[in-house]
């Protein structure tokens, strides 16, 4: 494969000094093989500015905190290889979450009170007892539960989403996705009902207007779709039925 | 808490309206296609498409559906038009999102929301024209077709079926179980036929000779 130079175009803002206005800053690089942008990004800190700030932890598309707009596009940055981009490539922070600096966005705080206001935990009256052996769950049930479970919050659906872009109380993908969880979960004993009062309104699941750049986009590759369509189905039954 | 919004909070009126909006649209989606059909028997002949006129006509099929889909189409239109970015902080994060992000599913929500606005005018001026020379006639109607209302007809006709299927789509896609990517190329295939039947349909009423 022939080298290379690729030229970044970054977003630069620091909260701190909002003397300085936004602006997109260019930066050129050679490019190594299997690159990816969590390599780019470092060697650009050490190499040229060390003032720039994203985040980053795992390397391995499992905290979910490098999320950022590559091209316009929301994605991860250590799972985005260079070699798949074209020469320029323009690097923004997630939108819908508060900027810390440059490409670096809080989402969680963002995460954490939808996390409340949804009260996404297993909710029961049965006394837990740590001797006793944990009840037996079906295997498939088991993996479905586990697929809306892989969410890693990492943010890119509600930067995709043109409704959480517009409508700041909007849950968005990963809010459903973490209700659907709960939905088929036999240990929330939740009646549907009770989640339609939270999840049954035009900031749940029937703002959703269905653009699904969500299911495009999310690098976990959850199925959104018919993630959201069955919170939307059991929502709308639950509403019909009433209490 | 907030007074205001604890007091006016409805799960079940923010789920109906979803629904309403749901089945308005899906009662149009039929008519639509209903009255495509229907306006279609004039390939078939002067005579069919009145006898069709004449039969809902005698058993107020035409007195009934009318007045229902006019009232649909306001309904529908207000209940779906609820979502759309009509602040100008609102369109400007849309029109800027949807750029950044060039996706053809969010595009295609901004040609839902122009071609419902485009029917909306177009289906008045459609319906007004031929309330104002009730009944139905093959010869009235090409007279029509062939005194300027050929183009406009032609707009409706587009944006009317690009609009149906784009909303058939969002339906699927938010109420399904089955992927998108199974059932897209088939909208694809049915818009494009349903707008060449009308299209033709056009064109015969074009050249259909009228006795004045």
């Amino acid at each position: 494969m022939a080298e290379r130079l690729l030229t970044f175009s970054i977003f630069r803002y620091n909260p701190a000094t909002p003397e300085i206005a936004p602006r997109m800053q260019e930066f050129q690089l050679d490019e190594t093989p299997n690159m990816t942008l969590f390599i780019a990004l470092n060697r650009l800190r050490e190499e040229q500015d060390p003032s720039l700030m994203f985040d980053f932890v795992c390397r391995a598309a499992v905290c979910g905190s490098c999320g950022m707009l590559i091209n316009g596009r929301p994605g991860l940055a250590c799972k985005t290889l260079t070699q798949d981009l074209p020469d320029r490539i323009t690097l923004m922070p997630l939108p819908v979450f508060k900027l810390v600096g440059d490409l670096s966005v809080d989402t969680g705080v963002w995460f954490r009170q939808l996390n409340e206001n949804l009260e996404a935990w297993i909710h029961t009256d049965k006394e837990f007892d740590p001797k006793s052996p944990e009840e037996r769950m079906d295997n498939a049930l088991a993996q479905e539960i586990y697929e809306a479970e892989r969410c890693i919050e990492c943010g890119s659906c509600i930067a995709a989403c043109a409704t959480a872009n517009m409508r700041a109380d909007f849950v968005g993908a990963a809010g459903l996705n973490r209700i659907a969880r709960f939905l088929i979960d036999p240990r929330d004993e939740r009646s549907p009902q009770q989640v339609f009062e939270v999840v049954g309104t035009d900031e749940g699941v029937f703002g959703c207007i269905g653009l699904m750049a969500c299911d495009d986009i999310c690098p976990m590759e959850i199925p959104l779709q018919q993630q959201l369509a069955l919170v939307r189905r059991k929502m709308a039954w639950a509403g019909l039925k009433g209490k | 808490m907030y007074l205001q919004k604890t007091l006016a909070k409805s799960p079940r009126w923010e789920a109906g309206t979803e629904l309403v909006e749901l089945f308005t649209g899906l009662f149009l989606l039929g008519f639509l296609q209903f009255h495509l059909f229907a306006v279609s028997s004039i390939i078939l002949g002067q005579e069919t498409f009145n006898r069709d006129s004449q039969f809902l006509d005698e058993y107020y099929i035409s007195y009934i559906g009318i007045p229902l889909v006019i009232l649909a189409i306001l309904v529908h239109g207000l209940a779906a038009m609820r979502k759309a970015p009509w602040r100008v902080e609102e369109m400007r994060i849309f029109l800027q999102h949807s750029r950044r992000l060039q996706h053809l599913d969010t595009w295609a929500w901004l040609a839902q929301i122009l071609t419902g606005l485009g029917v909306l005018v177009l289906s008045a001026i459609h319906i007004w024209s031929t309330l104002s020379t009730w009944p139905i006639e093959a010869a009235k109607s090409a007279l029509r077709v062939q005194s300027g209302h050929f183009s406009l007809l032609l707009a409706l006709l587009v944006l009317a079926e690009i609009h149906a299927m784009l909303g058939l789509y969002r339906i699927l896609v938010k109420w399904s179980w089955v992927h998108r990517q199974k059932f897209t190329k088939y909208l694809v295939y049915a818009t494009l036929g349903l707008v060449a039947l009308g299209f033709v349909a056009l064109v015969v009423f074009y050249f259909t000779s009228v006795k004045v």
